[in-house]
Formats: C-alpha cells, sequence, structure tokens
C-alpha cells in the first residue's frame, strides 16, 4: 500500500499504523477510557441525513468562508496538534505548507515541534496559535509574546485538559514525549527502522516553545496525560481566561468549549470564536459529540462569535451537515495527522485535496454553490 | 448453486458474485464514500412496522396500478440502469423481455448498449426512458424525439448526477467501460471465463444510443464517472428540465428529486411524477433515504404527482410500506441487475416472479384487497415523526 492508494481517511489511517511505531501510531490513534465519545464524534453525523435539491446549475463552487476575520478557501482547517515531527521528520513544516497551499487555517500547538518563528517564516496564510495555560507564568508570557511577533492571527487556549484524560493506549504502549525504549516498544522501534533512522537523524526533537522553561517533554520523558496533569494550572478559571483574551489583543478562541453556558461566557470575557470540541475523545469520555453539541451552541451565540465544530470529521459529507447547522468552519486534528504520518507533505496535501473534492462534489449534489446556501433545511435529523 | 436456489435479494447477489469479474460486482454492489446512504436505503423500511388487518377475506388481491399512463401488473418495476450488456450478454434486451411478460416498466438508460429502436422492436410493454441532459443539446434532443417515434410511454430525467459520485470500490478495481484489463483486474477476468468468452462472442459493447454522437464511453476505456463529468451538463437548471418536460409532451418524471420543494416545482413545470431516489446510494452519501422522505413528499404533493420509490428495495414488504406511505409504485435497479448477471432474462424472470408473489401473499396477510387500501393507517412508525 503507498500514497496513490489512500482514497479516504480510513486508507491513511491504515497507511499511518504501517509506517509507524505502534506506541506512536496508538497515541494519534487512541482516546480516553472506552473510546465511545471518539466512536460517537463520527457516528454522530450519521443520524442526520442530508435532503438535496436540484436543477440549480451549479458549475462553480466556492468554498471560502471567514473566520477570525480571516478569509480561507476551504470551511475546514488543521486543528493545532501536539508532538508532530514524531509523526513525520517534517512535522508541522509539513503540515504548514500544505495548509498553505490550499489557503486555509493552520493550527501550531504549544506541545509543536517547530517553532512559531520558524513557521511564520515558512507560511504567510493564515495561522493560529494553541495556548496551555502553564503553572509557570514565564512561560505563558513567552508563548503569548513570541506568537505575537510571529504575527500570528488567533491565539486558542484549549480549556478541556486540565488534567489529562485516561489514555489507556498510553498505558500499555509506554508512550512518552520524547519517545522512550522499553522491552514491550522495543519490538515495534525495530519493525519500522525507517521512522527510527529519519527520527534520529533529521533533527533534533525539541518542543522550542515550552523547552527554556521545562524539562518534561524533551530532556525529560513524559507521557502527555502526565504532563498535563502535572505542568498545567489546574485553578484556571474565567477571569484568568479573561486576562489573557486582553493581553492578547486580537481574534482570541476558547477550545473544548461544549455547555451553552460556556459558549455565552466566552462571548461575555470578550472572545470572537470557540471551538466546540471534546479534544477528539481524547479527555473526558462519555461526553457529548461536537456535532450532536453544535445546533445549541449556535443558536445561543452563532450571531456574536465564530463557531467552529472540531472532532469527528472522516468526510466532505460529515463538513457539509456541520455546516448547514451554522458551523462557521471545521477542524481535525485526525483528518491530517494519519495523513501527514503516511507521506509527510504530500499525504497531508493528498488528504485536504481529497475533502475539498469531496466537498466540491457534495456541494453540486445538494444543488448548493456557496457555503452560506447551506442551512437546516437540508437536514432531516432520524430521531427527533 | 444455480439460479433455483436464490430466493431473496442476498442469493441473487451471491449468484452474480460468482459469475461477473470483480470490478463489474463491485460497481453494480457499491455505493459512494462510505455508503452509509446505499445500507440506510434498506434499513429505513425497519423503522417502520405493517399492521394488518384480518378476516378481511381479500381473494385473490389486485396489485396493478397505473403510472405513466400505463396500467401495470404490479407495483414494481426496473428501473433504468446503465450498460447491462456488462452484467450479461444479452443486456438491455433480456430485462426488456422479463418485464414485458410480467406486464411492468422496463426501462431504458441513455448509457444502454441497446438501441431505442431494437428494444421497442422486441416489447411491446410499458417502457420507460431514462434521460440525461446531455452538454450538447442536439444529442439530448435527438433521444427525445426517437423515443417518440419508438413508442415508448414515459421519460424520466435524471437530475442526481451533475457531477459523478465518489464511488471508491471503483477506484480500487479500476472499473471502466469498456472493460480494461489491467494487471490487477486480469485475474479477476481470468477466473470468469464464461462471462469473457461471452462478452466476446456477443456483440460489440458500445453505449448504442449516444454511439453515433460522442465516442465516449465506446472506442476508449473510460471509467463511468468520467463520461458522466464530461459529458452531462452540471449547469443544467429547472428551465433545462421544463424545456425536455415540453418537448417530450407526454408523462414524464424527474428522477432524485429529494425535497419537498423541488416536488413542488415538478408539478410546477409540468411533470407527471417523480421518483424519490438517491439513485441507490451512489452520488450524495449521507443523504436520505427515499423510504425516510416519501411521507414528507406524499403528504405535499401525493395528490398531484404520481410519486415513484426508487431505492432500498429488495422485499415485497419494502414495497407494501412504500405504497402505504404514499408510493404509485417502486422501482429497483441493484436486485434486478443482479438477477441479469445471475441468470439473463430468466434470472429477471425468476426475480419478478419472486416479487410478485411475496407482494401477493403480503397483500393477503395484510388483508387488503387492492392498492388502494394500502394507506398510512397500516403503518406505524417507531420513532415518532
Amino acid at each position: 500500500m503507498n500514497l496513490k492508494n489512500c482514497h479516504n481517511f480510513s486508507d491513511f489511517r491504515i497507511l499511518a499504523k504501517k509506517k509507524l511505531p505502534s506506541p506512536i501510531f496508538h497515541y494519534i490513534d487512541g482516546a480516553a477510557d472506552d473510546e465511545i465519545t471518539y466512536n460517537r464524534n463520527t457516528s454522530a453525523f450519521n443520524d442526520v441525513d442530508l435532503v438535496p435539491n436540484v436543477l440549480r446549475g451549479v458549475e462553480n463552487v466556492d468554498l471560502s468562508t471567514k473566520i477570525f476575520g480571516k478569509k480561507i478557501d476551504l470551511p475546514f482547517y488543521c486543528s493545532p496538534t501536539a508532538l508532530q515531527r514524531l509523526f513525520h521528520y517534517d512535522g508541522e513544516r509539513a503540515v504548514g505548507k500544505a495548509a498553505k497551499k490550499f489557503n486555509t487555517m493552520f493550527g501550531v500547538s504549544a506541545l509543536a515541534t517547530v517553532s512559531v518563528e520558524e513557521i511564520s517564516s515558512l507560511i504567510d496564510t493564515p495561522k493560529m496559535f494553541q495556548f496551555y495555560f502553564h503553572k509557570d507564568r514565564g512561560l505563558n508570557d513567552s508563548c503569548l509574546e513570541r506568537a505575537k511577533a510571529a504575527n500570528f492571527d488567533v491565539m486558542a487556549l484549549t480549556v478541556d485538559t486540565i488534567t489529562g484524560g485516561n489514555r489507556e493506549r498510553d498505558l500499555r504502549t509506554g508512550f512518552t514525549s520524547p519517545p522512550k525504549l522499553t522491552l514491550s516498544s522495543l519490538f515495534s522501534f525495530a519493525t519500522k527502522p525507517m521512522w527510527g533512522i529519519n527520527y534520529l537523524t533529521k533533527g533534533k526533537f525539541e518542543l522550542p516553545h515550552l523547552q527554556d522553561f521545562v524539562k518534561e517533554g524533551t530532556s525529560t520523558n513524559s507521557s502527555i496525560g502526565n504532563y498535563f496533569s502535572t505542568m498545567l494550572d489546574q485553578s484556571m478559571n474565567w477571569s484568568d481566561a479573561e486576562k489573557l483574551c486582553s493581553k492578547w489583543g486580537g481574534h482570541f478562541a476558547l477550545k473544548g468549549i461544549m455547555s451553552v453556558e460556556d459558549a455565552k461566557k466566552a462571548v461575555d470575557i470578550g472572545c470572537t470564536g470557540i471551538m466546540v470540541s471534546n479534544h477528539g475523545g481524547r479527555q473526558l469520555d462519555g461526553s457529548r459529540s461536537p456535532f450532536d453539541q453544535l445546533a445549541e451552541i449556535v443558536d445561543a451565540v452563532g450571531d456574536k462569535i465564530d463557531v467552529i465544530c472540531e472532532g469527528g470529521f472522516q468526510r466532505g459529507t460529515h463538513m457539509l451537515k456541520a455546516l448547514s447547522i451554522g458551523a462557521k468552519a471545521c477542524a481535525g486534528g485526525r483528518l491530517y495527522l494519519y495523513a501527514l504520518a503516511a507521506a509527510g507533505q504530500a499525504g497531508v496535501e493528498r488528504a485536504l485535496g481529497q475533502y475539498k473534492a469531496e466537498l466540491e462534489r457534495d456541494m453540486k449534489l445538494m444543488g448548493c454553490t456557496k457555503i452560506s446556501d447551506l442551512n437546516r433545511n437540508n437536514l432531516r435529523f432520524r430521531y427527533t | 448453486m444455480s439460479l433455483k436456489d436464490c430466493y431473496n435479494f442476498e442469493d441473487f447477489r451471491k449468484l452474480a458474485k460468482k459469475k461477473l469479474p470483480s470490478p463489474i460486482f463491485h460497481y453494480i454492489d457499491g455505493g459512494s464514500d462510505d455508503e452509509t446512504t446505499l445500507k440506510r436505503n434498506t434499513e429505513s423500511f425497519n423503522d417502520c412496522d405493517l399492521i394488518p388487518n384480518v378476516l378481511a377475506n381479500v381473494g385473490k388481491p389486485d396489485l396493478s396500478t397505473n403510472i405513466f399512463g400505463r396500467k401495470i401488473d404490479m407495483p414494481i418495476f426496473l428501473s433504468p440502469c446503465a450498460m447491462q450488456r456488462l452484467y450479461h450478454h444479452d443486456g438491455d434486451k433480456a430485462s426488456a423481455k422479463a418485464a414485458n411478460r410480467f406486464g411492468t416498466f422496463y426501462s431504458m438508460s441513455t448509457m444502454a448498449n441497446n438501441t431505442i429502436e431494437e428494444i421497442s422492436n422486441l416489447s411491446s410493454g410499458p417502457k420507460l426512458f431514462q434521460l440525461y441532459v446531455h452538454k450538447d443539446q442536439s444529442i439530448t434532443n435527438d433521444l427525445i424525439d426517437r423515443c417518440r417515434r419508438s413508442g415508448f410511454d414515459g421519460m424520466c430525467l435524471t437530475v442526481d448526477t451533475l457531477v459523478a459520485g465518489n464511488r471508491e470500490r471503483d477506484h480500487r478495481t479500476g472499473f471502466t467501460t469498456p472493460p480494461k484489463l489491467t494487471l490487477k483486474s486480469l485475474l479477476s477476468f481470468a477466473a470468469h471465463p464464461t462471462w469473457v468468452f461471452n462478452y466476446l462472442i456477443h456483440e460489440k459493447f458500445k453505449l448504442a444510443n449516444v454511439a453515433t454522437k460522442t465516442d465516449k464511453g465506446t472506442n476508449i476505456a473510460k471509467s463511468v464517472i468520467d463520461y458522466i463529468n464530461e459529458q452531462y451538463d452540471p449547469a443544467m437548471n429547472w428551465k433545462d428540465a421544463e424545456h425536455c418536460v415540453k418537448k417530450w409532451n407526454g408523462p414524464f418524471a424527474l428522477k432524485g428529486v429529494m425535497s419537498v420543494e423541488d416536488a413542488k416545482r415538478a408539478i410546477d413545470i409540468g411533470c407527471s411524477a417523480i421518483m424519490i431516489s438517491n439513485h441507490g446510494g451512489r452520488q450524495l452519501d449521507g443523504s436520505r433515504s427515499p423510504f425516510d422522505q416519501i411521507k414528507a413528499i406524499s403528504d405535499a404533493v401525493g395528490d398531484k404527482l404520481e410519486i415513484i420509490l426508487d431505492g432500498g428495495v429488495r422485499r415485497g414488504s419494502h414495497v407494501l410500506k412504500a405504497i402505504a406511505a404514499g408510493a404509485k409504485a417502486c422501482s429497483f435497479g441493484k436486485m434486478f441487475l443482479f438477477s441479469l448477471a445471475a441468470g439473463g432474462q430468466q434470472g429477471v424472470e425468476h426475480l419478478l416472479k419472486t416479487i410478485h408473489d411475496e407482494i401477493n401473499r403480503n397483500m393477503v396477510l395484510m388483508g387488503c384487497k387492492n392498492l388502494k387500501e394500502l394507506n398510512s393507517s397500516k403503518l406505524i412508525y417507531r420513532n415518532n415523526r
């Protein structure tokens, strides 16, 4: 199997599995507890059906949308995800360049393996920095200042990782950052020699936004769950978020909002957007899927801030459904991570290109030529 | 396994799978994307239940219904399907003769391998022609004129294929028309020597109705998908549809209508019927199933249009449910194509007999003397809607 056999999400996943040492694959592929929320994030789309309109004359489709004051050419973007150089040696460079090619937003994680300065020198398209609220206030200030200096357009504060989720696959595989060779993972690293060679020869593994302040993740092995639980500030509250928002002084979003009440508070503290997200099912298992919760949130705050639906997207039609409910854009991590692991920048470009082609085709089949043509009249819920 | 072992959809499917090279089998069997709509089309019938009335003395129930100005002997007919010659060397000739024998509609696709004239010479039974609006309008007009001269009863315009669906099985098998030998598919063709023998010794594969106008799909190995994307007009709109309705000036259906709004517009442009369909789950995955949607449409326009439910029908009881929800008739594609692949004309006849007997038996069990008695009071939906 190679890249040209990858026609969909599940094909990329299979190829990624072939290329990655198993602890690393399962870090991407896994989620919290029994992974019920993770599965629901996608299956939720199947409880709603699309009702097309015909004979509309649809030769040209415009997929562009505007989020955080920026026009992007696609109604979906790459969510910030951690540790991308573990998945492919080009890491964020590959994803950023692919996002640039399609002129969509690229999210860079605080736990990124390439610096905001380098990203900013590589791409001039819309960029989002994702921020974790650390106990170390010096680290927090440094992240904000560097992202600002590097001309990032949006700051997204993650609010659903106040403690680490129970990712049992990582417990079993012994996944840590940086990767640690254990007896149980040895075999898996040994059977993927290319990954090992690239990891060791293509530049040192770093967490450039954090390593001046903390050892965990770079010189000290840490699981991600452990990192969240020990390094992040569990006392974080609305007043902290409000201060960060005004300190940033630009487009600011909360990532991981699920309740209508919190969405309203986000508006009150000055946010310009929210990501409705459960962190890809990796934190609180049993929590509601973003798509199931989307309508309530759009109804409450959709006219005041950009509501972004994040999680579970594997198809253009999934995106069409979220956009029909009223999401301004869709976002995902696994959406492009398997493709990154499968083939670096070329993989991500193929994945983004496929979603784009699916969306164009699906828009035509729906009888729609622009994103604003999509609305809830297009949808029927099977169970009401 | 042979035809006489075929009692239901799954049996016909299995026998077809045995007889066909795998790219061809999967072209019939597959849907778009994750095939969720394909599955839902049939599953949706299970979300509602039939409520029989007993002691109704039904005798021999009358299964006839009127569509496209013709009385047919049972409320199900053959959907238009492209390239039937790939599934059996007799292709459309087999389907047309079988449908005629059972007094129901045979439908011819624009992409049929036999000509309009050939088929009309061998069947005087009810015939429907399925039209695609081509970018070259003279192709479209020519088809309409020829159907009128050849005595076709009705015309349906397909409106859900402005762009081809994402049929991933075809990407993987490398399905093209006419079939192309690739290293990958070679093994599968070699494993089905009878199919290959029949394909080669019988008449040449061509898209008979458009062969003089375009060489696409005839001379070069083109995937169907490319044909659709190159030849069909994505700018097609209600005016173009109205032009076809006027030009035909007889019973006319839009095939692939799903929204209530579009069903109402179909009346406005002079259609006599609509086929509620998502193209057998082969186009927009995630779109609603015809059966889930039929009630809303029949409540809105059931008294003004003949409603035909196309998609997911595999059982007599499915037909009964569709009629009770407002359909005048149902049509099926996949199921009849499997029967065609399984046994040619004989296979299709075996299927039509089987489904006729199921409908008949179920009508008796329901206590209904005719299709009019099958109304919405006979159905209860499990989830209130």
